[in-house]
């Protein structure tokens, strides 16, 4: 590829600014990689293969001759064990970073590991741009060599999906995929290239997208939507009226950069705020008016505000089924709903609100603060506010502090006080990752990166591995449980080629800990297949042979705070097995099919009202 | 109750999929469709019958204007 110089085009004519490579000619690989670098793409997932080999190659020179005055390649290509650790890891750059990350493999079995990281990315709103190599334009349909429809998978999968037939589009199309990621509500794209249209050789124009007019129209409104003066006024007459108003958080605030505006907006009229999974860290969580996380396992004292608030204020949350799971007792007493959203489709989607707002959050936040201090709308929440407090000291988390086994509780207590909310942590899905909700930290949005909606097990670890690219100076830890880590376990591997700084935490607890969670509660105690004591997996043994110089299984509980102060303190990859108390489990909980009334606390947070035993297997909610 | 949605398509490879797959991934049954050429040639016109309460029928035809390749879906029989 040609080195980047200025075209003499571009100095004939001030002002308009063209791109040095304009007019040249590049294989359709070298496109790819140009608008790569265009984008400002900054580092690339991926595995190899047949049918995306000429983009490989486009890389590898595109780096060859970029190196940095450091020395180092201006767009790496991190190699997983999985395609799906390249997806994961590029959604934990995107999660960590707001960047739009970026994913490149092969054909067929490469294309379609993949698809469980973009589901996960669509369901969660993540902006991913993927790159899959495709058999070339006439060998599509016979059933080729690695040929798979990808086009037809990741169209049920991803925010949408490209199949590049003709050259021509090629350019406009790689530029298209990064602003439809990173646009109205954010997602996967994937461009699916055959391999002929890669080596097609084509003039590059250094500029351009393709038309989509729906897309950009319905973008348009929603984000040039704003509040009128009597919106304003509506919000702020029920607000007022209001006595115990509440703020439920949720990924949108993160997604839409909202948590400033929140802020202010929280301080000039201060509502409490509880978050969901996605949306902590949009809130400050060691801020006095912050309730944590609400839902199936929020804190007691962020459900019970939700079971007292009289005025719900929705911003960037979709009432899914781990929070709102019975949506007509959901917030029952709350006279007011009102709903912040960029996608049209979430309002009034579960619940009924009274007051909508279709457009970004952080502009309409900024808009609503701006109007209720101009009109000097002030609210008198002092009794709200004592009530708040209340629930907070009588419902605090705890759990059994004297226990002779190590309790997970008490691990992420320890960790939190080294982290005070600072570290990037990512988690696999399951106990673990509740209690890392539940029990850490977080000052700012971002820092918290776990698989919300799809719950995919084995996303912690390549999601750390892409969250440490982002911020190769933060301390990052994967808080992983024993059967999550074991789906990606490959990628421990990955940490040590590339000499990440990881911190690997396994809360092995000997099975899936959530199933047998649910089997003690459901399933009269019978844990199919979810025991894991006949497993012979030797965790700290595994991560000593993929080359981590610190790796220790912590088995006595008075070795726990001189263990993790050494672990997080050791500069280099470091892997802890921490063998806790097996029958620890996940309090509070709204069961299925439940209401926030009905919620269980466990025997160490108290309950305002003694809860009635579960009904067994009376419900298909899962 | 039986209802009618017609839906402008840019005619891109794996448009028609796609709105078929996001009805039936809702969990929406398609009773009948039908797609055709408009007078621009990088535009069809779909238009599909299915049945479902208000409720479904607004969250499926949100859910049908995210897609990027959809120009328009009217609803004319609940105009």
């Amino acid at each position: 590829m040609p080195l980047l110089k200025s075209s003499s085009a571009a100095d004939a004519e001030p002002g308009i600014s063209r791109h040095p490579l304009t007019g040249t000619s590049l294989s359709g690989a070298d496109v790819v990689v140009q608008v790569l670098a265009d984008e400002g793409v900054d580092v690339l997932f991926g595995y190899s293969g047949g049918a995306i080999l000429p983009v490989y190659d486009a890389v590898f020179r595109h780096n060859a001759e970029h190196i940095k005055p450091d020395g180092s390649e201006p767009m790496p290509l991190i190699v997983p064990a999985n395609e799906q650790g390249a997806g994961f890891m590029a959604a934990g750059y995107a999660r960590a970073s707001g960047k739009v990350g970026v994913a490149v493999v092969t054909s067929g079995p490469g294309a379609t590991n993949m698809v469980t990281p973009v589901r996960d990315s669509t369901a969660d709103s993540i902006p991913l741009v993927v790159i899959c190599g495709q058999v070339a334009t006439q060998a599509i349909g016979s059933d080729a060599f690695q040929e798979a429809p990808i086009s037809n998978i990741m169209g049920s999968c991803a925010k949408h999906v490209f199949l590049v037939t003709d050259a021509s589009q090629l350019e406009a199309t790689m530029r298209t995929a990064f602003t439809i990621a990173r646009s109205g509500r954010p997602g996967p794209v994937v461009v699916d290239i055959p391999k002929d249209i890669q080596n097609t050789t084509m003039t590059f124009k250094g500029e351009g997208e393709l038309a989509l007019p729906g897309y950009r129209a319905r973008l348009r409104a929603i984000e040039q939507a704003s509040l009128a003066d009597e919106d304003c006024k509506l919000f702020f007459e029920a607000l007022s009226r209001a006595k115990r108003p509440l703020i439920y958080a949720g990924g949108g605030v993160v997604a839409g950069g909202a948590a400033a505006a929140l802020k202010a907006f929280v301080d000039a009229f201060g509502l409490p705020v509880t978050t969901t999974l996605m949306g902590i860290g949009g809130y400050d969580t060691t801020d006095a008016l912050a309730l944590h996380m609400l839902g199936m396992h929020g804190t007691a004292y962020a459900n019970y505000a939700v079971e007292d608030c009289d005025f719900l204020l929705a911003l960037g949350a979709r009432f899914d089924d781990r929070v709102a799971g019975v949506p007509t007792q959901f917030a029952p007493r709350a006279k007011f709903v009102a709903h912040i959203d960029i996608d049209p489709a979430e309002i009034n989607k579960v619940k009924q609100a009274h007051w909508h707002h279709i457009g970004p959050l952080d502009r309409a936040l900024q808009r609503l603060t701006r109007f209720g201090k101009t009109h000097d709308y002030s609210l008198s929440l002092s009794d709200w506010h004592a009530h708040v407090a209340a629930l907070k000291r009588d419902h605090a988390m705890n759990y059994d502090r004297d226990s002779a086994l190590i309790q997970p509780y008490a691990v992420l207590e320890e960790i939190n006080r080294h982290a005070q909310g600072r570290a990037i942590v990512s988690t696999g899905v399951g106990q673990h990752q509740m209690w890392a909700a539940q029990y850490l930290d977080f000052c700012a949005p971002r820092h918290l990166l776990t698989s919300g909606s799809m719950g995919t097990m084995g996303f912690g670890l390549p999601a750390a591995i892409g969250a440490q690219f982002a911020r190769r100076d933060a301390l990052v830890i994967d808080i992983d449980g024993d059967a999550s880590i074991r789906m990606n376990l490959g990628e421990l591997e990955t940490v040590t080629t590339y000499g990440l700084p990881l911190k690997i935490v396994v809360l092995n607890n000997v099975g899936d800990g959530m199933v047998r969670q649910w089997q003690k509660l459901f399933f009269k105690g019978r844990f199919a297949s979810s025991d894991k004591s006949l497993h012979r997996k030797d965790f700290v043994r595994a991560a000593e042979a993929d080359g981590f110089a610190w790796a220790r299984r912590l088995e006595q509980r008075d070795e726990l705070a001189a263990t993790i102060a050494e672990f997080l303190a050791f500069d280099g990859p470091a892997f802890l097995e921490v063998m806790i108390d097996p029958d620890a489990g996940v309090y509070p909980m709204v069961g299925p099919g439940a209401n926030y009334a009905q919620m269980i606390t466990g025997d160490f947070i108290p309950a305002r009202t003694a809860p009635k035993a579960a009904d067994a297997a009376a419900t298909d909610m899962f | 109750m039986q209802h009618t949605l017609s839906i402008l398509l840019q005619n891109e490879a794996g448009a028609l999929v796609r709105v078929a797959g996001l009805f039936a991934a809702r969990g929406h049954n398609i009773d009948t469709l039908t797609v055709a050429a408009t007078a621009d040639p990088a535009v069809s016109r779909l238009t599909l019958t299915l049945r479902g309460d208000d409720a479904a029928l607004t969250q499926i035809v949100q859910q049908t204007r995210k897609l990027v390749d959809v120009l328009q879906v009217e609803h004319p029989t609940h105009a």
